[in-house]
């Protein structure tokens, strides 16, 4: 298995390889001596890292435009057309908080709002189920000594840390955004707060369009509110639509007017040909740039076609 | 106020309860069939099917679970009149000698058709809806809701202008957002069809943008879009695109001069394809319509 495809962070994966190491089994037949000698520097930063976890989207390309991940503390817009794949980087992050620490991710638990009834189960467990394969496959290859944890995360055991809200129209959305926090300072392990979609609920005829406007403004800040205090990761999942701007159609977020200040980050999903890509139209951070990712069986992976995977950085 | 809390993921139904089509060609393809608690979108243009689809649908719905049936009946809203009651009887027929259903009991009882001739009417009427679905009944509860088809409620009232778009717009996901709090409500599957419109050249508008795992939709050798647009396209959970094309086919008479004598036939080629979908990935399979009903072709 290659290193470019584990489930830990793209930082992580970057000074693996740096240091040499491309594949599992170059490091597994490696003896623990081998790695303390020389290469020391590689092993002590796969476990240093304790601050500046980030969670993987299990898409080496996706991570490292990114930054490494999706990041605590912040708020990510992601928006795309239907079907390009929204739902299911949804669910994969909500998967994917959940990798242990000894396996390089954040062992926290994940939030799911459904606003639009798109999350099904069957998906949920498919993905949950090559998660754990994954991990199991990576923790395997280490030497003994050191596999700080065994896998003993089964399929369910992921689904179950998914705690998940349905809802059903707008005033329900407010409702449940608001007892966010006291639900998140009784469950510290939440790490990531998903909302798929934010706007869908809110793209109805409202008599009193200033009063939606308020109402997004206080839902976004209430979201970044979240993220600042308890160290969480937020994702908010949109819609897009089309606005006539200089002369043409073009696709942009939908209402995203209402809150752009209170996101840190907005992720377009988008096709390019017949390859789904991601790019980062804005950021404090991050350049401006596209990655290639698919969605397979397993959930959010690497794009087929690329197969320049890892991006040294 | 209630209390809020989340719900246990491992208590809801695994996999996702779904109904049969009525064939498991067309269910495998569907990953067992139209799934409960979501909306799914048949797009196609004209005699392409959809209504076959829909009215099998709400014969299939009445099936018990262990025949992928949903014991329930079905809500069938139409738009386009008059409600096709031949070809529903002529199934209905078909699907009693399949199923050894015996002359006691008529499956039209359980379909129960009403019209709906305005989107404005569709929502005024939301609330009998509600009613009717929270009647308790003996005897299979409403579990299906069919509405055929959704384009033709907002053909006529609406103007090409961006006024009257955005509050087409809106209608869109008020409607969408209404039924999709009944299905939540009494895990319902609903299934709505929709038209299609040509393609028009990509001047400017968005009309080819591509939504879904099929670069571009073709139906009776032209290339089409769904109706309604982007914003119709948000308010539904799968999209699924039933095309019909026709294919010559050049059959030799075996005689030595070669192009001397052939005959030609046309033959009409259906597909149902998955454009999006939550569980599914891209997936197509032929199908055919016949007296008895709708049938997936394994080729």
């Amino acid at each position: 298995m290659e290193v470019g495809r584990l489930p830990i962070s793209a930082s992580q994966r970057g000074k693996l390889i740096r240091a040499g190491y491309t594949t599992l089994s170059s490091l597994s037949s490696l003896s623990p001596s081998d790695l303390a000698r020389g290469a020391q520097t590689a092993w002590d930063m796969l476990h240093e890292e304790q601050l500046l976890r980030r969670i993987t989207t299990s898409c080496a390309d996706l991570d490292n435009i990114l930054g490494g991940g999706i990041n605590c503390k912040e708020v990510t817009e992601i928006g795309g057309v239907p079907g390009i794949g929204k739902t299911q980087l949804g669910i994969q992050l909500a998967v994917n908080v959940q990798i242990p620490v000894d396996l390089g991710g954040l062992g926290g638990k994940a939030v799911y709002i459904d606003t639009e009834g798109s999350f099904m189960v069957e998906r949920a467990l498919q993905i949950a189920e090559a998660s754990v394969l994954d991990m199991v496959e990576y923790n395997d290859l280490l030497r003994k000594e050191h596999r700080k944890c065994q896998v003993n995360l089964k399929p369910n055991d992921l689904l179950e840390s998914i705690y998940y809200f349905r809802i059903c129209s707008y005033t329900e959305q407010m409702a449940v955004i608001s007892y966010l926090d006291k639900f998140i300072s009784a469950h510290k392990d939440v790490k990531i707060v998903i909302v798929d979609s934010v706007t869908f609920h809110f793209r109805q005829d409202f008599e009193d369009l200033a009063l939606r406007t308020r109402l997004l403004s206080g839902m976004a800040l209430k979201l970044m509110n979240l993220a600042k205090t308890y160290n969480l990761a937020v994702v908010i999942f949109n819609q897009v639509t089309t606005k006539y701007m200089e002369g043409s159609f073009q696709l942009a977020l939908a209402l995203g007017d209402s809150w752009s200040h209170s996101c840190t980050n907005r992720v377009i999903l988008y096709w390019n040909g017949d390859d789904r890509y991601a790019f980062i139209d804005k950021s404090p951070s991050l350049r401006s740039a596209s990655a290639p990712f698919s969605v397979t069986g397993k959930g959010i992976r690497n794009s087929a076609s690329n197969h320049k995977r890892i991006k040294l950085m | 106020m209630a209390l809020i809390s989340p719900e246990n993921l491992l208590r809801r139904p695994q996999p996702t309860q779904k109904c049969t089509l009525g064939c498991p060609v067309l269910d495998r393809c569907l990953g067992g069939g139209i799934p409960c608690n979501s909306m799914t979108e048949l797009v196609a243009e004209s005699a392409s099917g959809k209504t076959q689809f829909c009215l099998q649908l709400a014969l299939s719905a009445q099936l018990p679970p262990s025949r992928g049936g949903l014991s329930a009946s079905s809500l069938y809203l139409h738009t386009e009149f008059p409600f096709p009651f031949r070809r529903l009887h002529q199934l209905r027929r078909a699907f009693c000698d399949r199923h050894s259903i015996g002359r006691e009991f008529d499956p039209s009882d359980n379909v129960f058709v009403h019209a709906v001739h305005s989107a404005d009417q569709l929502l005024d009427e939301m609330r009998k809806i509600e009613s009717f679905l929270s009647e308790r009944k003996p005897r299979f509860p409403v579990r299906v809701i069919v509405i055929d088809s959704i384009a033709a409620l907002f053909r006529s009232e609406f103007d090409n202008t961006p006024f009257d778009l955005k509050r087409r717009s809106s209608l869109f996901f008020k409607i969408s957002g209404k039924l999709k709090s009944l299905v939540d409500r009494f895990n319902v599957a609903v299934v709505v069809t929709n038209q299609v419109v040509d393609f028009m050249g990509d001047n400017g508008g968005m009309n080819g943008l591509r939504i879904g795992n099929l670069k571009y939709l073709y139906s009776s050798e032209r290339r089409v879009c769904p109706a309604l647009g982007l914003a119709w396209a948000n308010c539904v959970n799968s999209r699924l695109f039933l095309s019909r094309n026709e294919e010559v086919i050049r059959e030799e008479n075996g005689s030595a001069n070669a192009g001397n004598g052939d005959t030609l036939r046309r033959q009409t080629r259906r597909r149902i394809h998955v454009l999006f979908a939550p569980h599914l990935p891209e997936s197509s399979t032929e199908f055919v319509i016949r007296r008895e009903g709708v049938f997936g072709v394994d080729r």
